[in-house]
């Protein structure tokens, strides 16, 4: 099968999918009970206004319909309406968005190199004592649980040592001053960013290691490899030029799905830290039963994992040239 | 009929046999060991979690509180690792969340890994439409974050038991599972004894549970090994957000007590203890896990003999 | 995707990946070094720092139902009137007097100061009256409070006359409570959501990002998910003025909003300096710390509040007035208070707060005050024989002793009372009420009640009880109730008594409704006082509600750059704080 219909077949199966996903997440969240006006205690509403309200946020039309909305809009790019900020949800979106992609994607990235680096190092000394204690450090940190770890952070380095900033992304202070430069506002971003990013570090970079180091044994009992050592070739010639490149396959297609969920496990990262992506506003929204913010959030999530996967299917094929499709 | 008899009881030796192996392999391997005597420890924790409530009343893990204690206090004789902002005491909660833990872990995987296996040699062995669409099933759930889902569920449903929990952690974690499974059926349906089985007439249910579910048991006990991991993670940052079960003491649901009644840094005594558990408790699964990976793919055990 | 097994070499040389590494980690280390120099900024001018719990959700008045919001807009839409912050009566803020009340034509009319919006237009009666025009045409929640007001008219740009339909009590201290709207700025808004499908929603959801101001800061810039910065408004109309014997200022040059999720996280950002006043309640947890602090002050302002337990007197068991009446004298309120809020707070004994002293009634008998356990068990165990319940092994022996594990309570007509649940909000919502919900059980079971306590996340909790209206006993409370005494008719009249109406309790009493209904239309202030007054004696009497604890409101604030913070009922997060603020001796 050529390159252009394995896409065109994949796409095609990604969007039925995700049609199902979402006429099932939009039933689930229709027929949940709870709505939002159950968080507005306010002994000053009489029953009449609640009324009133209820039926302008159209959440008293029958499921069928509102579903029929629902679809029609969203071919039209609309997405709905946030109960809770009365805005587009599309809008919020597009603001969250990218404070998550830079905090994740810069982390992860960081991590892979480091974790490959590592990894395929301490592959050539298997067996020995520094494998072995980095090995074990990085099952220790592949299996750190996420919001404690990040806990720690902030206790460490915003309490203890008093260095870091406790919450959010950027230093209002700074911001709201007429002379502030770019590089100024970059860096404060950067500060703000060190601890999240550290925290996803550690996490993200034991697991690489932990993939790197396997695929580097797998690779190392390769026909090619045992012909590169009977060329001559010094060992770390056949360590990074032969076996690497070749090692690294799992990695990107870790990368790559790690990066797709990383909006999964940002919910935990950004509530912690008060970074304002998009997985604290899903739990948010989640939370103040906020349903076109939480679909919204949901959707574009299983979207990018979608298309994550695809990518990373394609991309295998570029950087393998074994693989056809 | 008779055949197949045989067949089975030859079958079945062998591969009890084949586990007992694994099992002596296992407790040689490092990982499998350090793996081994973690969970034991935490298995003793989760054991004993019935103890201090008998004491008194007061070791209560969810209602006692010390009657001379209403805030947070540190270590002490009498709270081994101190209270809580109510005076509850942290040892007994630590203990009660072991066994949570457990619970949740191995009933979540044991419940994905049943669910996978099955759908796995059904859509391996049946193949045609069946697998169709029983492997689109799992390509669909399998890009749902399994947090995010049962996160949401836990927001619509106002509040879900820890055992719907369980249920929905098994629902979203069983086609990793079967994919494998089913990979591992597509070769085994060509393999003699099949065949041979079929010729002797054993009906479809008799081939699929006699002769293909003792073939990929240790794969299924792998990937269950894998799967208690991830449930409790997923368990636990549930708890965390604020969306467990809130009347049940876990690991998680301790950490977000610290973290949203603001203890955070004035009480390290309270913020350690439920991490560093989640933490060890996940890395000893995985440390198995791993252990019996090596010890089942042969290619890797081959060189770690070598 | 098919493996070929073709032996291939490597692509990229080693020193292009070695020279990536490297790059990656002069990149990080620069930084780290470059971002903490950056850190640590000092605050120029007279900027006051405020630490919200949560980001606002919006500066539309019409959306805006959460704290933060709220708190932001509080500062720029001001209303006709304010609440003298010592004495809690009205005073001329937007308006220039009092209003006059004509009895015969039913109307009120009400002078308007000289006032500008801060984009220098005035501030007129067409503003006054475009606003009340808008609430009625769309209906906004508020809405009912202006359903007696038959129409607003504007004689001079100074004069605003509201002509009622009949006489009603709460029109000053309800109704007339609203933010004046800029009638220039919102009648476009106001024309395009008129031919919406939904007006009212549509009005709802203008982004109001840039409001038109008549307080005394005017939002600059609105960062999402960072900050809110509030300057001063050139033409605010209080500047130097004197009202209520205060002179107004503001003296503090702008006004800058910070959110911090947690408290924890707060209450280090307030001991670094980096915020001066955090307008949230503080869990008595943080004092001990806070106190040791010499620049950080706390203060405590007694709260508009109502925690209480409410039962479900559509069902049994709770339809007993007995078996209520035997739970109150089980709950000791004075242990929640003294264990739970660690003494900050007091005991609440009427449905009306004890700090609202205008419509408090101090004469309710007060149950089971000051008793012991063992008074508290003989007592309720008299009610419950006298009114028919028995049990298995009674908690009284013959000679009046208390025995240690009593059978279960029979109902008067002999069958094992069924097990209930009180449903509470989850520990990590407010620890107070989840807790109390745990001792009432125990408390309740030393009398052989089946109870079970059973935290529940809160937007389920409030669909239960509110909206499905399955349940027993609930404990909740209301953090910000009205100063007016008008919600016990919410509350309590047999008409709100449907799904999503406030009387959730299904409360039924033809005497109370008639008192209530009375009570809205007394324009007399003291004839209105006894009706309310006979009001909390009927339901302290039936207890379909019973009122817990008031705990004290606990803010803090920073004294080294900031004083003048005026304490008010609900906290210094006032109108007139922000007015009065300014910038300390020696302050940075």
């Amino acid at each position: 099968m050529s390159l252009k219909r394995y896409i065109i077949r994949r796409l095609a199966e990604m969007a039925i999918i995700f049609w199902i996903i979402q006429t099932v997440l939009f039933f689930l969240f229709h027929l949940a009970p709870g709505d939002p006006l159950s968080r507005m205690v306010d002994p000053g509403m009489t029953h009449e206004e609640e009324m009133i309200l209820t039926e302008q946020l159209g959440l008293r039309e029958p499921v069928g319909t509102q579903y029929l909305y629902f679809l029609g809009n969203f071919f039209r790019g609309r997405f709905g309406i946030s109960f809770h900020y009365g805005r587009p949800v599309a809008r919020i979106i597009a603001q969250r968005l990218p404070n998550t992609i830079l905090l994740f994607t810069t982390a992860v990235i960081l991590s892979a190199l480091a974790g490959t680096w590592l990894g395929k190092l301490i592959s050539w000394r298997k067996e020995n004592r520094t494998d072995k204690i980095i090995t074990v450090g990085a099952l220790v940190c592949h299996t750190l649980f996420l919001p404690w770890i990040a806990m720690l952070m902030l206790w460490f380095g915003a309490f203890k040592l008093g260095w870091f900033p406790v919450t959010g992304m950027i230093s209002p202070e700074l911001w709201i001053l007429p002379q502030a430069t770019a590089p100024e506002k970059a860096l404060d971003i950067a500060w703000h960013m060190i601890l999240p990013m550290a925290t996803l570090f550690l996490i993200h970079f034991g697991s690489y290691l932990l993939i790197m180091r396997s695929s580097m044994l797998e690779t190392l009992t390769e026909d090619y490899i045992f012909t590169a050592r009977a060329k001559g070739l010094p060992e770390n010639v056949i360590r990074d030029r032969h076996a690497a490149p070749n090692a690294r396959l799992p990695v990107v297609t870790s990368v790559g799905l790690s990066l797709a969920f990383s909006i999964n496990g940002g919910a935990l990262t950004e509530t912690v830290f008060s970074w304002p992506g998009i997985g604290r506003e899903l739990v948010f929204a989640v939370s103040n039963n906020d349903y076109p913010l939480a679909l919204g959030c949901f959707l574009l999530i299983a979207a990018v994992v979608l298309a994550a996967n695809l990518v990373v299917d394609v991309l295998y094929g570029y950087l393998d040239p074994r693989i056809r499709y | 009929m008779k055949n197949t008899e045989i067949a089975m009881t030859r079958n079945r030796p062998y591969w009890r046999q084949a586990l007992d192996e694994n099992w002596r392999r296992l407790r040689r391997n490092p990982t499998g060991r350090s793996g081994l005597i973690l969970l034991l420890i935490f298995a003793l924790m989760a054991a004993s979690s019935f103890i201090p409530p008998l004491i008194s009343p007061i070791y209560n893990p969810m209602h006692g509180v010390d009657p001379h204690i209403s805030h947070t206090t540190g270590p002490s004789l009498r709270h081994w690792l101190g209270t809580d902002f109510i005076g509850r005491d942290i040892f007994s909660q630590l203990l009660a969340g072991a066994r949570v833990a457990f619970m949740v872990g191995i009933t979540a995987a044991f419940m994905s890994v049943v669910l996978g296996v099955a759908i796995g040699i059904l859509a391996g062995y049946a193949g045609g439409w069946a697998d169709t669409v029983l492997m689109r099933l799992a390509d669909m759930i399998m890009v749902m974050p399994t947090l995010l889902v049962v996160l949401m569920a836990a927001a619509l449903f106002g509040q879900l038991s820890i055992w719907t929990i369980v249920a929905m952690i098994a629902l979203f974690r069983w086609p990793g599972v079967s994919r494998v499974i089913r990979a591992r059926i597509l070769s085994l349906k060509q393999r003699p004894f099949i065949e041979a089985a079929r010729i002797a007439g054993a009906s479809h249910l008799r081939i699929m549970t006699r002769h293909l579910l003792p073939n990929v048991l240790p794969l299924a006990l792998l990937y269950m090994t894998f799967r208690v991991t991830s449930a409790i993670i997923i368990e636990a940052a549930l708890a965390f957000l604020g969306f467990g079960d809130p009347t049940t003491v876990s690991w998680g649901m301790m950490l977000q007590w610290v973290w949203k009644t603001g203890h955070m840094f004035q009480a390290p005594y309270w913020l350690l203890p439920p991490g560093i558990c989640i933490s060890l408790l996940t890395l000893s699964f995985y440390m198995l896990a791993r252990a019996m990976d090596e010890i089942l793919d042969p290619r890797l055990r081959r060189r770690g003999e070598s | 995707m098919k493996k070929r097994s073709a032996s291939t070499t490597g692509t990229r040389s080693k020193r292009r990946f070695c020279w990536q590494q490297r790059a990656a980690c002069v990149i990080l280390a620069m930084l780290i070094t470059a971002a903490l120099a950056a850190g640590c900024r000092k605050v120029e001018g007279r900027l006051l720092r405020v630490g919200l719990a949560s980001e606002p959700k919006t500066l539309n008045v019409w959306l805006a139902s959460d704290a933060s919001s709220r708190a932001v807009l509080r500062l720029v839409y001001h209303c006709l009137y304010e609440r003298d912050p010592e004495t809690l009566a009205f005073v001329p803020w937007l308006a220039e007097s009092l209003p006059v009340y004509d009895p015969a034509g039913k109307t009120y009319t009400i002078r308007l100061r000289q006032a500008r919006w801060s984009d220098g237009r005035p501030l007129t009666s067409a503003d006054v009256a475009f606003t009340v025009r808008l609430i009625k045409e769309f209906k906004t929640p508020g809405c009912s409070r202006w359903k007696y007001v038959l129409r607003v008219e504007t004689p001079d740009p100074h004069t605003v006359v509201f002509r009622l339909k009949k006489n009603f009590a709460t029109f000053l201290s309800r109704t007339l409570q609203i933010s004046i709207l800029p009638a220039h700025k919102w009648k476009s808004v106001a024309n395009a959501a008129r031919h919406a499908q939904k007006p009212l929603a549509a009005l709802m959801r203008f982004k109001n990002e840039a409001p038109v101001s008549s307080g005394p800061f005017v939002v600059r810039q609105w960062r999402k998910g960072a900050y809110v910065y509030l300057t001063r408004n050139p033409y605010f109309f209080g500047k130097d003025k004197t009202i209520a014997g205060r002179r107004l200022g503001p003296s503090i040059d702008g006004v800058l909003f910070k959110f911090y999720g947690t408290t924890d996280v707060a209450m280090l950002a307030l001991r670094k300096g980096e915020m001066d006043m955090y307008w949230h309640h503080i869990q008595p947890g943080y004092m001990s710390v806070l106190q040791k602090n010499p620049h950080i002050r706390i203060v405590n302002s007694p709260k508009s509040a109502i925690y209480f337990m409410g039962f479900n007197t559509r069902r049994p068991p709770f339809d007993d007035v007995a078996l209520r009446k035997a739970v109150e004298v089980l709950v000791d309120k004075q242990f929640i208070v003294k264990r739970l809020l660690q003494g900050r707070g007091s005991e609440m004994w009427s449905v009306i707060p004890e700090g609202n002293k205008r419509w408090y009634n101090p004469g309710l008998p007060r149950p089971g005050q000051g008793l012991n356990r063992k008074q508290r068990i003989k007592l309720a165990f008299r009610i419950l024989s006298s009114a028919g319940y028995s049990w298995k092994k009674p908690p009284l022996d013959a000679t009046g002793r208390i025995t240690s594990r009593p059978g279960e309570l029979l109902t008067p007509d002999a069958k094992p009372m069924a097990p209930f649940t009180i449903l509470t909000p989850p520990a990590d919502y407010d620890p107070a009420r989840a807790i109390s919900g745990t001792m009432i059980q125990e408390w309740l079971r030393e009398i052989g009640m089946p109870a079970m306590a059973r935290p529940m996340e809160f937007g389920a909790l409030i669909q239960q009880v509110k909206v499905r209206r399955n349940f027993d006993a609930f404990i909740l409370g209301y953090g910000r109730l009205p100063l007016d005494p008008d919600y016990l008719r919410s509350f309590f009249h047999s008409r709100n008594d449907r799904p999503r109406g406030w009387n959730i309790s299904g409360y039924h009493n033809p005497e109370f409704d008639r008192l209530a209904t009375a009570a809205q239309r007394e324009m007399d202030p003291e004839k209105r006082r006894r009706l309310v007054f006979a009001m909390q004696a009927i339901i302290a009497a039936d207890v379909p509600y019973l009122p817990l604890y008031l705990p004290t409101l606990n803010e803090a604030v920073r004294t080294d750059r900031f004083t003048g913070w005026v304490p008010m009922l609900d906290g210094i997060g006032n109108r007139w704080s922000f007015c009065l603020l300014k910038a300390a001796k020696g302050g940075k």
